[in-house]
């Protein structure tokens, strides 16, 4: 299952759709939402979009490059795009192997990949207006020297 | 040559302040090139300079790029995901 959506993910759906009787780890991550406080405001949302349908490609690309890399039997990738609230899953990943030690490599590997080449922003929505993170372009007043 | 179109996000949308650009660019036009028109079209987009990504037809390309009627080009800024 390799998906980009704008509604919540549902994560045991992730998880169920990778476990299989030949392997014994499942790994998960789940990218999660955080809200930051500055100067007495703070973040209220964050938002997300994508450049598809490059971003769903290397999304997929990611997931055969971890097949080739561990001894892992199946991946899945769902990340979230639009508004997404604070502590909310706006990524999760299931990676099942045979062994634990795969799993976990496969399941870091990817999350690191997607922050790399897939085509996808956030930006954060303040009380006092938003910063495009990574770029750090927005309309929130400059911090104070 | 024709028309190619230039699509921008996150903060390059932001900058250039559209979403979309359409081009008529002459017969060997590289990316680089299209870049450098964009970047004299908007100042503050040709500010995020080095840290943009480029795409065509959605893949990542270099700046020697020789780009064909109907090529979709993608400017992107640092990706921000997960």
């Amino acid at each position: 299952m390799i998906e980009i959506t704008e509604d919540p993910i549902d994560v045991g759906g992730v998880i169920d759709s990778v476990r299989r009787p030949d392997c014994g780890a499942v790994s998960v991550f789940l990218g999660t939402t955080r809200v930051d406080e500055s100067g007495g405001a703070c973040v209220e949302y964050l938002e997300y979009e994508a450049y598809r349908p490059m971003a769903d490609r290397k999304l997929e690309e990611i997931a055969e490059e971890v097949k080739e890399r561990w001894d892992v039997r199946a991946v899945s990738i769902v990340h979230r795009l639009g508004r997404v609230e604070p502590a909310e899953p706006s990524v999760a990943i299931a990676v099942c192997a045979p062994r634990r030690r795969n799993a976990f490599a496969a399941s870091r590997y990817a999350i690191e990949r997607i922050k790399e080449i897939v085509p996808i922003w956030k930006r954060e929505v303040w009380s006092d207006g938003y910063v495009w993170v990574g770029s750090q372009t927005g309309t929130r007043p400059s911090p104070k020297e | 040559m024709g028309e190619i179109r230039v699509l921008l996000f996150g903060a390059a949308a932001d900058r250039a302040g559209t979403r979309e650009v359409h081009l008529e660019t002459p017969e060997g036009t590289t990316l680089g090139e299209v870049w450098e028109l964009l970047a004299g079209r908007h100042p503050s987009l040709s500010e995020m300079g080095e840290t943009l990504a480029f795409a065509v037809n959605g893949e990542y390309a270099g700046m020697d790029e020789v780009l064909s009627p109907g090529d979709e080009i993608a400017v992107l800024p640092p990706v921000s995901g997960g």
